[in-house]
């Protein structure tokens, strides 16, 4: 045939003006975190690199919930249980056992995928609003035994996290340095994102979308479509454990809070809020409401009232989030471009 | 012709069910049905409304488990073994009720199904590396005539074309045994020929069986006719002599009267 080859490339350039956008606004996010870096730094500052730290950590949160609820259209309210038990293992094993960053890191992987895989198990097979109240159901009772549990500090958590010293390839970063663990929290959670996008674009991940669009008919191209929800979810689960283990590096205590419902639906309408689906939106839609937290909060102390009018404004105005709706515009010119410049 | 792999003497049928039987509560659905099909060849089962077509199919390609009875497939007993299972054998369908993923674009449709073609451990590297698995899809997508709607989604095509990207996912992976449900169900006239053309076609490649509503339809392109009529197989032939089969006609224009 002549034109073998033609339909592969135009589908390439289409699903490629996809990504590209979403890896813009991937390079425009470190972009603009380096910029804060700079001026926060000539400013002096220490509190507002805590803070935007903090909106990494549960920027990674945040994603973990979009690869469940953007890809395989799975809502997970429960999130909350792995990323406080990432904080509580990192606390622990940075307490009791070793201040090294990288066995609080493997620890926290380790369990993390076995407790996503046991809630896996349990949940995976309930759809829809069922697999979303499992999954806050395992959070709450979690969230309860710990905060009965004497030796994890029950209701007052861990305090007394000591700071530690990160060893790099031929640097070091000191936790205690907010403009050092700043940078290095972005560089942690882009990588988790870059991970994600990866994993979305493969085969494998595709498979999730085709699961969200019509779950029924996916067994029926040969894929085992309970493996791939797993797995989706251990995925989740390990993302959401590893930016807890940050947590405490961070502020230097955990408390039973960050695994109550609360972490959970606050996860959920910031990958709302940023677009569902993208991926890099949860990280712009975490910076926004820690951000609006922080600044309303100074304000007033009903900084919730505000948080909830602007969530129901943006979901009737903005279904799509923040990236979503700035997705479409800039596709079209990197889909045009990329189309006249193809020979 | 695969020589090679033992079951696979030309006496051996591609596919056997014997007595096969589900009930669903009171309705006896599929009542001790047993039929075979040969190699390269149109089989198409017919019956009215409610004779249990449908669930017969769902019986063989493992959408729900038989009471009793079996299939075999090359000579293997496949009975109750799940859709994806049947698939590696080699055993793909369509549905009835168009079934696509209506969200993602017609080229990604068929090369979700040509992925299977691929080894699993490239389902981890970039999409463009299953080069396999996209030449098929690629080769799908111009024969069933769908190349200029590639990017579109599958939900923005016509009936017509719904109906042909079903027939083309099952093929996706080269199946040798392609069970197709009504598939001109709710199609135009001139959709419907065309797509008895294309059935027509692929009979040298790969072995076939239809359900179909279409008695015209079905007697033009079947090599063989099962027809089914209250759960129970009512004659089984060429298609001259069930035309001509006074017990099928009474199932389908008279008053049960030989029920």
């Amino acid at each position: 045939m002549a034109d073998a080859g033609a339909v592969i490339t135009a589908v390439r350039h289409s699903e490629q003006a996809g990504h590209r956008t979403l890896t813009s606004f991937a390079l425009a996010f470190i972009a603009l975190g380096i910029l804060f870096a700079a001026v926060a730094a000539s400013l002096g500052d220490v509190f507002f690199f805590r803070l935007a730290t903090e909106a990494l950590i549960f920027g990674g949160l945040a994603l973990s919930v979009d690869v469940l609820l953007g890809y395989a259209g799975m809502l997970s309210l429960g999130q909350a249980l792995f990323f406080g038990l990432g904080a509580y293992v990192s606390a622990l094993v940075l307490k009791n056992v070793l201040p090294s960053f990288w066995l609080a890191m493997a620890v926290t992987l380790a369990v993390g995928t076995v407790a996503g895989l046991v809630a896996a198990v349990i949940s995976i097979r309930a759809r829809g609003v069922y697999f979303a109240l499992i999954t806050f159901g395992l959070a709450q009772v979690v969230a309860k035994v710990v905060f009965n549990t004497p030796r994890l500090g029950a209701s007052d958590g861990i305090i007394g996290i000591p700071v530690i010293t990160i060893d790099l390839v031929g640097f070091t970063v000191d936790t205690g340095n907010a403009r050092a663990f700043f940078l290095f929290c972005l560089a942690f959670v882009m990588a988790l994102y870059f991970l994600c996008a990866y994993l979305a674009r493969t085969p494998a991940g595709r498979v999730l979308a085709a699961i969200r669009s019509n779950e029924d008919r996916v067994p029926f191209l040969g894929y085992p479509v309970g493996l791939v929800k797993v797995l989706a979810f251990v995925l989740a689960a390990d993302v959401a454990a590893l930016s807890g283990a940050l947590y405490p590096m961070l502020r230097g205590f955990v408390s039973p809070e960050l695994l109550y419902f609360e972490v959970s639906g606050n996860a959920v309408i910031t990958a709302i809020i940023g677009g569902m689906g993208t991926l890099i939106g949860p990280l712009y839609g975490s910076a926004l409401i820690v951000g609006l937290k922080s600044v309303i909060g100074s304000y007033t102390a009903h900084h919730l009232i505000v948080i909830g009018t602007l969530f129901v404004f943006a979901v009737i105005f903005f279904p799509q989030g923040l990236i979503g709706y700035f997705k479409r515009p800039l596709e079209r010119r990197l889909g045009a471009r990329s189309a006249s410049t193809s020979p | 012709m695969n020589a090679g792999s033992p079951p696979h003497d030309a006496d051996t049928p591609l596919l056997a069910v014997r007595d096969l039987s589900v009930r669903f509560g009171a309705l006896q659905a599929v009542d001790r049905v047993s039929f075979a099909i040969a190699r390269g060849r149109i089989t198409s089962v017919i019956g009215p409304n409610g004779a249990g077509k449908s669930t017969l199919f769902n019986l063989i390609s493992g959408a729900i488990r038989p009471d009793s009875g079996q299939v075999l497939f090359r000579g293997t007993d496949v009975t109750g073994r799940s859709p994806n299972r049947l698939l590696d054998a080699g055993l793909a369908r369509s549905f009835q009720i168009t079934n696509l993923f209506f969200e993602l674009p017609v080229f990604e449709n068929l090369r979700l199904a040509a992925q299977r073609l691929e080894p699993g451990w490239r389902a981890l590297l970039p999409t463009q590396r299953s080069a396999h698995a996209l030449r098929r899809a690629e080769a799908l997508i111009a024969r069933f005539d769908l190349a200029h709607k590639a990017t579109a989604a599958a939900g923005a095509l016509s009936h017509g074309e719904q109906r042909r990207l079903e027939i083309a996912i099952a093929l996706a992976t080269q199946p040798e045994l392609l069970l197709l449900d009504e598939p001109t169900q709710g199609m135009s006239h001139g959709d419907t020929a065309e797509t008895a053309a294309l059935i027509k076609s692929l009979a040298g490649e790969l072995t076939i069986l239809l359900i179909e509503h279409d008695v015209e339809l079905v007697m033009d392109l079947s090599d063989h006719v099962v027809v089914m009529h209250q759960g129970m197989k009512l004659a089984a032939g060429h298609p001259a002599a069930i035309r001509a089969n006074p017990k099928v006609q009474a199932a389908y224009f008279g008053e049960a009267a030989v029920a």
